[in-house]
């Protein structure tokens, strides 16, 4: 990779973030989606009296070797670690889309795109370099929503049963691979329509179009993959990561500076 | 040896608009050339060949042996370009522009600094530095755009109306620079233009452009003696012999052509031995832009 590459992704994530505006709502809403929900969950478990739900006959239809002494606790690591990993598939998209979206067709409105053409990249390291930023944004709110989850789930589980659960090793894989080899894709795939879009407008459009279908698949299939076993979700990941990488190769062959800045 | 060759290039654009025609052009090293044509002539449309930015239907272009068609990127490692949609970013300062632009172009922050701080006070707009570039007026915009152009000191550059939008004294200033550029150090500049008084000052050779094609070219001279084969004087005087072949353009005031500046005391003298008065006599060399009308029109007669 050229160095010239880590100037156009600097600029790009400067872009982003001293736009507070922008910046803020980019934070909040993977941050409600990773501690408000589970919080409200702990909080419904801690409070609604334990009769009105028949949680042990629930937990025992489930795969689950060992139940904890509290129940409580057992519906927690099961939320933990059946539940809220899906949302860490969803909350990287979701926050790359905007960056990468605008991506190229940003700079063909700004009519930036030009003159970041005559530079000495290709089109394809200038591709790169866009697909780098937004996933290194989409990382950087992943891994800030995870920190502040566990910190929250941990506070919130000790207070209100005492207990202690830790994330398994399934999490390791998600946030390390599969969630990556996800975010890579569709950020591949997103900054590819903005290089073919007309307008900002437009090319948010064709994100939302591809990533709703996605997104509905991996939130009601996602967590039977992860009743199943490490292996098939570590697979799973791999796959995607080569997909990711194929796409980022062959994205662009076919496009030329002509048909970008029309 | 030439640094940029034209062969037959063409461009269609998809609509079906034959933009450029056939071009044939070579440019030597610290060439001035200045590229002129009416609205709709195709000026930028070629440097946009030459850059990659479109590709030729027809013919084919090299610059320093390079196709811009296969190797775009290596191209512009070597040539600075100004065009008019080639903006920069509207929240970032004027020295923050240029300092990411030297990035791109592989330099050092602290080499693209120093640079980006020596265009600024060349251009003048050392006082906006840090002013971010929404707030520049349009004067100011089109500098810093040649301030980036020179950030990765190209060796040649694609100047597309470069001077459009500025005071007579910031764009003589910047033609001087691009004068500089070309005599110290051998720059090659290609330089599009409306800005006919300028460009003679300033251009070694010219290429006229109308509907995408190539209608003269060559250096101020050549083009000149292809129009005006002679040139004419103007004469204030008294008591003009009337044998001599003098237009009467107003009261004392006379117009003679001849062919070269050989025969002008030729022609003082007779007034003189003739007993007349001379208060004036000045010779009327056509100016680029009397070329370029001459040409147009003539071009347009002929259809
Ligand atoms: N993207 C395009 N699609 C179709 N036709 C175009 C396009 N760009 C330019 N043209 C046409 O090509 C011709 C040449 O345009 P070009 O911009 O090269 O002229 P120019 O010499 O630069 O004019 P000006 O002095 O106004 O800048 C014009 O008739 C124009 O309408
Ligand atoms: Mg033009």
């Amino acid at each position: 990779m050229k160095s010239q590459m880590f100037a156009i992704i600097k600029k790009d994530l400067q872009g982003i973030t001293t736009n507070k505006r922008m910046f803020s709502t980019l934070l909040a809403v993977p941050l409600v989606l990773s501690v408000f929900i589970p919080t409200v969950f702990i909080l419904v478990l801690h409070f609604a009296p334990d009769e009105s739900v028949n949680l042990q006959k629930l937990l025992e239809m489930l795969p689950i070797n060992e139940l904890e002494e509290d129940l409580s606790l057992s519906i927690i690591g099961l939320v933990l670690n059946y539940i809220l990993p899906i949302f860490f598939l969803i909350i990287p998209i979701m926050a790359a889309t905007v960056m990468s979206a605008t991506s190229f067709v940003g700079e063909k409105e700004k009519q930036t795109l030009e003159t970041l053409l005559y530079s000495p990249l290709s089109l394809k390291e200038i591709f790169r370099s866009k697909v780098l930023a937004s996933f290194l944004l989409s990382m950087f709110v992943s891994a800030i929503s995870f920190v502040a989850m566990l910190l929250v789930v941990e506070a919130e589980t000790k207070l209100t049963t005492g207990g202690f659960i830790l994330p398994d090793m399934k999490w390791a894989l998600i946030l390390i691979l599969v969630s990556p080899a996800i975010s890579l894709i569709a950020i591949t795939l997103i900054v590819r329509g903005s290089a073919k879009a007309q307008s900002v407008e437009d090319a948010q459009q064709r994100a939302v179009f591809l990533l709703l279908p996605v997104l509905l698949l991996l939130v009601s299939q996602f967590t039977g993959v992860l009743f199943v076993n490490v292996w098939i979700l570590l697979a799973l990941g791999i796959v995607c990561a080569l997909l990711a990488l194929w796409l980022l190769r062959k994205s662009m062959d076919d496009f030329q500076y002509e048909v970008l800045l029309k | 040896m030439n640094i940029v060759t034209l062969n037959s290039l063409s461009k269609t654009y998809p609509g079906g608009k034959k933009a450029v025609d056939s071009l044939n052009i070579n440019l030597e090293k610290g060439e001035v050339f200045g590229f002129l044509g009416p609205n709709g002539a195709g000026k930028t449309t070629t440097v946009k060949l030459l850059n990659g930015m479109l590709s030729p239907t027809e013919g084919s272009c090299r610059i320093f042996g390079i196709d811009p068609t296969i190797a775009p990127e290596k191209l512009h490692a070597l040539v600075g370009v100004v065009t008019e949609h080639a903006q920069m970013y509207q929240n970032l300062t004027g020295i923050q522009n240029l300092v990411f632009y030297g990035s791109v172009f592989g330099l050092s922050t602290k080499e693209s600094e120093k640079r980006g701080l020596d265009l600024l006070e060349r251009l003048e707009l050392s006082d906006a530095r840090d002013k971010k570039l929404s707030s520049y007026s349009t004067g100011m915009r089109q500098r810093l755009s040649l301030a980036r152009s020179l950030i990765h000191r190209p060796q040649i550059l694609f100047l597309d109306e470069p001077t459009s939008g500025l005071d007579p004294e910031s764009a003589q200033n910047v033609h001087t620079m691009i004068r500089n550029l070309a005599k110290d150090h051998g720059i090659t500049v290609f330089l599009c233009t409306h800005q006919l008084r300028y460009a003679q000052e300033i251009c070694t050779r010219y290429g006229l452009m109308e509907n995408g094609r190539l209608i003269a070219e060559g250096t101020f001279h050549n083009l000149r003696s292809s129009v005006y084969p002679g040139m004419k004087i103007k004469l204030k005087a008294q008591g003009v012999p009337s044998d001599l072949p003098c237009r009467k353009i107003g009261n004392l005031a006379y117009e003679v052509e001849i062919e070269s500046e050989k025969d002008i005391p030729q022609i003082v003298r007779k007034i003189v031995e003739a007993g007349g008065e001379i208060y004036h006599v000045s010779a009327e060399l056509p100016t680029l832009e009397d070329i370029y009308f001459t040409l147009t029109r003539k071009k347009e007669g002929s259809i």
